[in-house]
């Protein structure tokens, strides 16, 4: 290629163009600018150059489609990226690219002219990634499953799970390459088998008493280390290759933490925050992909990593792609917890677990775990025997109220209290020592929790439609009100008219002295 | 490329477009097609998830022969597509107790009109989203649902742009807000408050379901005949308003639309008045023993007598439709929608005549002066109302004509063969209907003194039982954006905020499963009556944003209510 716009100010550029005659080259200048800063003004002056060279040469009115084409799909907005085409795959495979630049920590290759404009130093201007590579040696696809509290995160499982449905593909349309999931903690062999059942064909993980909580530095330096094939020969010798093809991390906090520095230990690029992936061949005409301009070619077994995008309005498909003299391998991403289901897990799936070798350095820990806090779950009211939940009947005196409901629930062996939204949204003046009752986290309800127990005691429930949906299914609904036209009514098994201040005590009493057999009434006894 | 994802600050800039439309009913629809007629990037931000899920109308769109555009110049097919029934018959029913007396309205209502449909808007609105898609995506804009936009994007104290929940800021060189009847975008622009319940009417609905044929056999219309009906009269336990009953093609739209002022000054239950008009011994004949109810919705509309804004701009937005406050409302002449097309494909010529032009408020002044020279302006606000209300609405005056009605003499005035002959041509001029008070004479008095000395006795059973209110929001279709409601109590004294137990449509005296509810609180052994509010049941028609002490916001994009008929 002649010219290379980068070289170049807007300006300047705008001056060089003059000097180019042929529609051809100035096509491929466009694809460079677009490939390399994507200037706007820069592509106008390629533009006006390319219209004033047709205007004497009809040759050149292939570079003139292209770019009314692309005048076009900039306005379609809403369509996704992979329907543009071509031009958006390009992009998108940008995309990648700059991300990989962003792992690295800077541009990779800072123009001259920055460097002496601002006056730095630059000291990691002439690094180069000691360990990229070019033609390597790319297979299988890696699952990095994180470990928290000693157990798999159900996202781990749930990569594992679309690996193998990837690879099992992948096995069909090319041959049969693995799934293999590593991880690290104080104590994962149980763990490594456990990522077999659920669907890996190896599992590598790092045992160390001062890896029981993510810490980045020594957790980077193993994944990295385990993805290079790095250790004894016992633990490296069931692989012959470079890297992998593909990684896929969690997008939690420490997967996202991790992902970014894995990748670019690799020398490779990262797709952040992915919901879906597949495999299969993509057509490109980039020329920095492609190595020369107006030719196109095929990548095979690229894997297609999509993104919501603009807040899950569109998405993006991010494609990470080698350039001629530079891989861009692993193909890496990180998935967005819930997006694909696990597989059931299989306990005598065979696979082969390896126990991974290598020094962790002192100085990878010097950040210490001084304290750490466990997050409340919030109150669980499924999974009881028998639900007691309030109504806005407790409303001539809520404290009491509460009170009743709280000694019926005691007087048996497995209750929870719950209360309706009307309550958690009252201005009722609750006393100190029943307000914790009396908050979102018991509400039941189509904005609070379903719960579906073999015995649900209703009192002073009105029954509104959003309450119904939210205990409907329980086995047994006793409703205790004053109003005898109240919704809930309809859907109860036992209706007891009566204020609750005067049916729970009598209810609570009966229980205790063992008259009320409550299996009775849940299975809907005689009496 | 596809859309274009803007992740950095003020440095990189905003996401910018040439103009911005925000709210997809009527008013924006208008606005977003005639900004793309005139090649203007445009993107269309709509909170619903389709144009439509948080619309509600009476139900009639007019085009009207004086107007510079109707919807269906704008939007060619539309009455084929969406319009339920074109409205051929006009009636208004004067009511005292179980006597009656209609005038036919049809000469009123064909003035000035090319033709009036009855619509609802779930439909419609989301029929002109995908034809609003289609034209504004042919300009490099589109469409974007369930994206609510919060408030107005500035830059040295200069409006340049929105804000949004769900997107980054957005710059534009034109903003039309016609985010309507709670524009949250005029209220940050200073243009319009929510402060004077007299300036506003709510409207409460039911959409029934009926069969086609039925509907011709029990109106006796044509297949392509639609009819309405208005109601005034004593039915309303004094409350200053009215009932409609319009007729779409396999339902009916019954409603009814009460003075805000009124209405919380009588402590009455909007759903209570709906009611009463459903159970109507004169609605018998319509109704039928079966009543299924379809939908129960509600909506503020302002009073463009007193709101219209006379220069809704500033700075490069400007207000379009109910956000405007362009909804007429002069007894029985209602129209908002229509209004709403002008006002809307006015605000999208105004900006392609001023573009060029270096001062951003060009395009509001020109759309000012637009409004004005169209005739709109002088129809949503009648310079003869201004001046005869300064008398009529005076509490004496009131007081005398009142006095004059309720006696022997003024009944006998309005008895007399000729008032006979002259009150049905009152009726039928658009000017005197455009004078008319807005007090209780015009809405009850008159009506009901009608009714008693002229009207003829119905002696219909009507069965129908209206659902309670329970049942009506039970029906309704809710995405409740949990944990963060939309509406706060900023003062939850009965004094201040306890007007919205009564007058929320979905909340009422005793009721624990609606929005605003009145509680007694003993504390240390005083006792008060407090007001709780939850915001769940909530369908968005801002009215306690003015009756009540509140923080009103409307639900993130997709969150909250979705009307199905609208």
């Amino acid at each position: 290629m002649g010219l290379d716009p980068e070289e170049f100010t807007v300006d300047e550029l705008t001056d060089e163009l003059e000097t180019v005659d042929d529609a051809d080259e100035l096509s491929a200048v466009l694809e460079a600018e677009r490939a390399g800063q994507n200037r706007k003004t820069a592509r106008e002056a390629i533009h006006r150059r390319l219209e004033a060279v047709d205007a004497f040469d009809d040759a050149g009115s292939d570079g003139a489609d292209e770019a009314s084409e692309e005048a076009e799909t900039e306005g379609e907005y809403e369509e996704t990226r992979e329907e543009v085409g071509e031009a958006a795959e390009g992009e998108a495979e940008e995309a990648a690219e700059e991300d990989a630049a962003d792992a690295e920590g800077g541009p990779r290759e800072p123009s001259e002219a920055a460097q002496e404009e601002d006056g730095l130093s630059h000291p990691t201007a002439d690094k180069r990634h000691v360990r990229a590579l070019s033609g390597g040696d790319y297979r299988d696809m890696w699952v990095f499953c994180e470990v928290q509290q000693g157990e798999l995160l159900e996202v781990s499982k749930e990569m594992l799970g679309k690996a193998r449905e990837l690879m099992d593909q992948y096995a069909a349309d090319y041959e049969e390459e693995h799934v293999v999931a590593f991880l690290m903690g104080d104590d994962c062999e149980g763990l490594a088998e456990e990522c077999i059942a659920y669907g890996a064909d190896v599992a590598v993980y790092h045992d160390d008493d001062r890896l029981e909580r993510f810490l980045h530095k020594p957790y980077s330096e193993i994944a990295a280390h385990m993805a290079r094939g790095q250790g004894t020969v016992e633990s490296t010798d069931w692989r012959a290759y470079d890297e992998p093809r593909y990684v896929l991390f969690p997008a939690t906090n420490n997967g996202r933490d991790l992902s970014a520095q894995v990748q670019a230990e690799l020398d490779s690029g990262l797709a952040s925050d992915c919901s879906d992936l597949y495999i299969e061949a993509t057509e490109i005409s980039n020329p920095v992909k492609t190595g020369e301009p107006g030719v196109k070619k095929t990548f095979e077994r690229v894997l297609h990593m999509k993104r919501p995008d603009f807040s899950g309005f569109e998405y993006s498909t991010i494609l990470c792609l080698d350039n001629p003299d530079r891989d861009f391998h692993p193909q890496g991403c990180s998935v967005i917890p819930g997006s694909f289901e696990p597989m059931d897990p299989d306990p005598d799936r065979e696979g082969l677990v390896v126990e991974h070798d290598m020094e962790l350095e002192e100085e990878w820990f010097a950040v210490e775990v001084t304290e750490h806090d466990e997050l409340e779950a919030g109150v669980d009211l499924t999974g009881h025997e028998v639900v007691v939940c309030l109504g806005r009947g407790i409303g001539d005196d809520p404290t009491l109220g509460v009170e009743l409901g709280l000694e019926l629930v005691d007087a048996f062996d497995d209750a929870a209290l719950g209360i309706t939204r009307g309550i958690v949204t009252s201005s009722y003046q609750f006393e100190g020592h029943v307000e914790e009752y009396t908050k979102e986290e018991r509400q039941i309800g189509e904005t609070g929790q379903i719960v579906a127990p073999p015995l649900y005691i209703a009192a002073g429930v009105s029954g509104a439609i959003q309450h119904k949906v939210g205990m409907d299914e329980s086995e047994t609904i006793v409703a205790i009100n004053t109003d005898t036209d109240a919704r809930i009514r309809d859907f109860s098994d036992y209706f007891i008219e009566g204020d609750l201040f005067e049916v729970l005590p009598r209810l609570t009493e009966a229980l205790e002295a063992g008259e009320l057999d409550v299996t009775a009434v849940a299975d809907g006894g005689e009496d | 490329m596809a859309m274009r994802r803007t992740d950095g600050g003020a440095e990189e800039g905003y996401e910018h477009y040439e103009a911005i439309v925000v709210g997809c009913g009527p008013g924006g629809a208008a606005a977003a097609s005639r900004l793309a007629d005139h090649g203007v990037e445009t993107l269309v931000l709509e909170r619903g998830v389709e144009a439509g899920s948080k619309n509600v109308s009476g139900g009639l769109i007019y085009a009207e022969e004086s107007a510079p555009y109707t919807i269906d110049d704008l939007f060619p097919g539309m009455r084929e597509a969406v319009g339920e029934r074109p409205i051929t018959d006009y009636y208004i029913h004067n009511i005292a107790g179980k006597k009656v007396k209609t005038y036919d309205l049809t000469r009123l209502h064909e003035h000035d009109t090319d033709w009036c449909d009855a619509v609802l808007r779930r439909r419609m609105d989301a029929w002109l989203e995908a034809r609003v898609h289609e034209k504004t995506s042919e300009t490099g804009g589109g469409v974007l649902t369930g994206v609510r936009v919060n408030g107005l994007l500035r830059e040295n104290g200069e409006i340049v742009g929105v804000t949004c929940d769900e997107l980054d800021p957005i710059t534009a060189d034109l903003i039309v807000a016609a985010d309507g009847v709670n524009s949250e975008l005029a209220r940050d622009a200073g243009l319009m408050d929510w402060e004077e319940p007299d300036e506003w009417f709510q409207g409460v609905k039911a959409v029934v379901e009926m069969d086609g044929e039925r509907i011709e056999d029990r109106f006796a219309i044509g297949a392509d005949e639609g009819v309405a009906h208005l109601f005034s009269g004593d039915l309303f336990e004094g409350v200053r308003g009215g009932g409609f009953l319009y007729t779409n093609a396999d339902t009916l739209s019954i409603g009814t639309v009460f003075h805000l002022d009124s209405l919380v000054e009588e402590r009455a239950e909007p759903h209570e008045l709906l009611d009463a008009l459903l159970t109507h011994p004169l609605l018998a004949q319509w109704l039928g023993e079966e009543y299924r109810e379809l939908e129960y919705s509600a909506k503020l509309v302002p009073d463009s007598k007193k709101v219209a804004h006379r220069e809704p701009y500033r700075d490069r937005l400007v207000l379009v439709g109910d956000a405007a406050g362009q909804m007429q409302a002069q007894g029985p002449i209602i129209k908002g929608m229509n209004h709403a097309v002008t006002a809307g494909a006015l605000a999208a010529d105004a900006f392609a005549r001023t573009r060029r032009d270096a001062d951003t408020e060009s395009a509001g002044r020109a759309y000012t002066s637009m409004l004005e020279e169209s005739g709109t302006m002088g129809k949503l606000r009648p310079r003869r109302y201004e001046y005869t209300s300064v008398v009529s609405e005076r509490p004496l005056v009131t007081r005398v004509v009142e006095g004059v009605l309720n006696s022997p003499v003024g009944g006998v005035a309005v008895g007399n063969p000729l008032a006979k002959r002259l009150l049905g041509r009152a009726y039928n001029s658009p000017l005197l209907v455009g004078m008319l008070p807005d007090t209780e004479t015009g809405y009850v008095t008159l009506p009901s003194v009608i009714g008693e000395k002229l009207g003829r006795t119905v002696h219909w059973e009507n069965e129908v039982e209206p659902p309670a209110l329970v049942d009506r929001i039970g029906e309704l279709t809710y995405d409740t954006d949990v944990g963060n409601p939309h509406i706060r109590l900023r003062d939850e004294s009965y004094a201040a905020s306890g007007a919205a137990v009564t007058a929320c449509p979905v909340s009422a005296e005793d009721f624990g499963g609606g929005c605003y509810r009145a509680e007694t609180v003993k504390t240390n052994g005083t006792e008060e009556t407090l007001v709780s509010l939850d915001t769940q049941p909530c369908v968005e028609c801002g009215t306690c944003a003015i009756v009540a002490d509140t923080e009103w916001e409307h639900p993130r994009g997709g969150k909250g209510v979705e009307f199905r008929q609208g």
